[in-house]
């Protein structure tokens, strides 16, 4: 094959992976705490010959290659639910989730609680809070969660509010570290350890944060992709036409 | 092409979301009903270049890395447990609940089952039923010839028996609480019954120790919110559509590979 139809073949590639990440990010626009994700590209240059002894130097041949997804961690619109046990972070932090596989961070403040009493997310894994998992007793009522995470209840009869505890919130100096883990979480490879979350972060309650996929662009990215599919099928064909008219031309040996 | 795969999940999770919008719409009158919330998340994903490997001996790592995800799945379909407005009905034997707690009801094959819809009625017997003739717990029988019945704020409910001017207290109709209430079952007609997830039912008297008051001669509506259905529906059908353009994208580009070299 010649180096044409390799780097067209290399564009293909490149552009299914993107397709793959765009109908990602589609499939997940009705995703609580969702973060789009986007795709990063690079040129890869390669000499054209294998060697450069010669006098000029060779055009240097340029393929593409897909080198990184990154996550774009932007602020997710809010709906409002009413429900007393969802929340919504403002600010750039995450809720810490106790799974059997570890500690795990997600945006999805869907909560709700557990027979024992405590506070799970919808996959059953506990929340964690300041001082362990956060438990709600039999006769509590009137849930509210104020600005900073803590939980308090009407407890009974009682006139005043109890603290149930305080959800632990946490940010990361460079969240692109962080590896998506499905079902709404992020985990932290080893090395990049969470930080307490700045002091501006706000827990409002009764709403949740929807995906941050942002409709009209991956439509967009989506055609483009389709276009830019076609038209490298379209050089490829065009390559093997030559080729194939070169090999008429050329083995017409003259009777 | 893994796009075709991820874009299914997306269109089957629409789909579903759909169909929860249309019962939530469905049931917009019916008492005592919680309207229900599709919970999605994301499905796993392949690493295809796992961010923080190593990339030379000198120990520098990948700063991010590429993530394929594999689309979406549905967790769940919690109920939300807010309030619903009540709605006054004249009816001595309509009971809303002000609050937490359910009526405890007998089903006829003796299991109990627990409801926030008090249209109750009087069969032949004179027992205090619901609409579709369960007993209410704890079985309360009002005689035939008593009237001017009222239900206090605590469920007592007491009535004018002939020739008496104080009125005599039947029974109290109790009310049983769950620490997780969306994970009550539900069986249809109103009604739910516990599951491990809801936690031992807590039975208690209402207006008291956190239990909501009665209030007689009203009956809660459905929390459903007509405005917020309709926009999810459209938000739904929306995006039911996006996936099947990516469908129909990713369609599009294995036709011109399949089309390539003729």
């Amino acid at each position: 094959m010649e180096n044409g139809s390799l780097i067209g073949l290399s564009r293909q590639i490149a552009l299914q992976r993107e397709l793959d990440v765009v109908a990602n990010n589609i499939a997940n626009l009705g995703t609580t705490g969702y973060k789009a994700a986007g795709v990063v590209f690079r040129e890869f240059l390669m000499p054209a010959a294998r060697t450069n002894e010669h006098g000029g130097t060779d055009r240097k041949l340029s393929f593409v290659q897909d080198r990184a997804t990154w996550q774009d961690f932007s602020q997710g619109p809010v709906e409002q639910t009413g429900n007393p046990l969802d929340v919504a972070l403002n600010g750039d932090a995450f809720l810490v989730v106790q799974t059997p596989r570890g500690e795990r961070y997600t945006r999805n403040g869907a909560l709700q609680v557990n027979a024992a009493g405590e506070l799970v997310t919808s996959e059953g894994h506990r929340v964690v809070g300041e001082s362990g998992p956060i438990t709600l007793q039999a006769g509590d009522k009137d849930v509210s969660i104020s600005a900073d995470g803590t939980i308090s209840v009407r407890e009974g009869k009682n006139t005043t509010d109890s603290i149930r505890g305080k959800l632990r919130l946490v940010s990361f100096a460079d969240p692109q570290r962080l590896q998506k883990d499905g079902t709404s979480t992020f985990v932290a490879p080893t090395g990049v350890q969470p930080q307490p979350a700045a002091l501006g972060t706000r827990v409002v309650q009764g709403v949740i944060e929807k995906s941050n996929v942002r409709s009209v662009i991956e439509m967009t990215r989506m055609i483009e992709v389709t276009r830019s599919y076609t038209q490298v099928a379209g050089i490829l064909q065009q390559q093997s036409d030559m080729r194939r008219s070169a090999i008429e031309k050329l083995a017409e040996v003259p009777a | 092409m893994r796009a075709l795969h991820t874009a299914a999940t997306g269109m089957m999770a629409q789909e579903l979301n759909v169909q929860v919008i249309s019962n939530n719409i469905a049931n917009m009158r019916t008492t005592g009903y919680k309207r229900q919330r599709v919970e999605f998340q994301d499905l796993l994903y392949e690493h295809v270049r796992r961010v923080g490997t190593q990339t030379s001996e000198q120990g520098n790592i990948l700063p991010a890395g590429i993530e394929l995800g594999s689309g979406v799945k549905t967790v769940g379909t919690p109920r939300v447990q807010t309030q619903g407005t009540l709605l006054p009905t004249d009816k001595p034997l309509d009971v809303a609940i002000r609050g937490e707690g359910f009526f405890k009801i007998s089903l006829p094959d003796g299991r109990t089952a627990y409801t926030r819809d008090g249209s109750f009625a009087l069969d032949a017997q004179g027992r205090v039923v619901t609409a579709n003739g369960f007993v209410v717990q704890p079985g309360l029988t009002v005689a035939q010839n008593a009237k001017n019945l009222t239900i206090n704020a605590q469920g007592q409910v007491s009535v004018l028996l002939p020739g008496s001017t104080t009125p005599t207290t039947v029974g109290q109709i109790g009310l049983t609480r769950f620490i997780n209430k969306a994970g009550l079952n539900p069986i249809g007609d109103n009604l739910f019954t516990d599951t491990p997830a809801s936690g031992t039912p807590q039975d208690g008297i209402a207006n008291t120790d956190g239990f909501g008051d009665m209030q007689q001669s009203n009956l809660e509506q459905a929390n459903v919110e007509v405005v917020t259905e309709i926009s999810d529906l459209i938000a739904a059908q929306r995006a039911y559509e996006m996936n099947a353009k990516v469908v129909s994208a990713a369609d599009q580009m294995m036709q011109s590979t399949a089309n390539m070299f003729r």
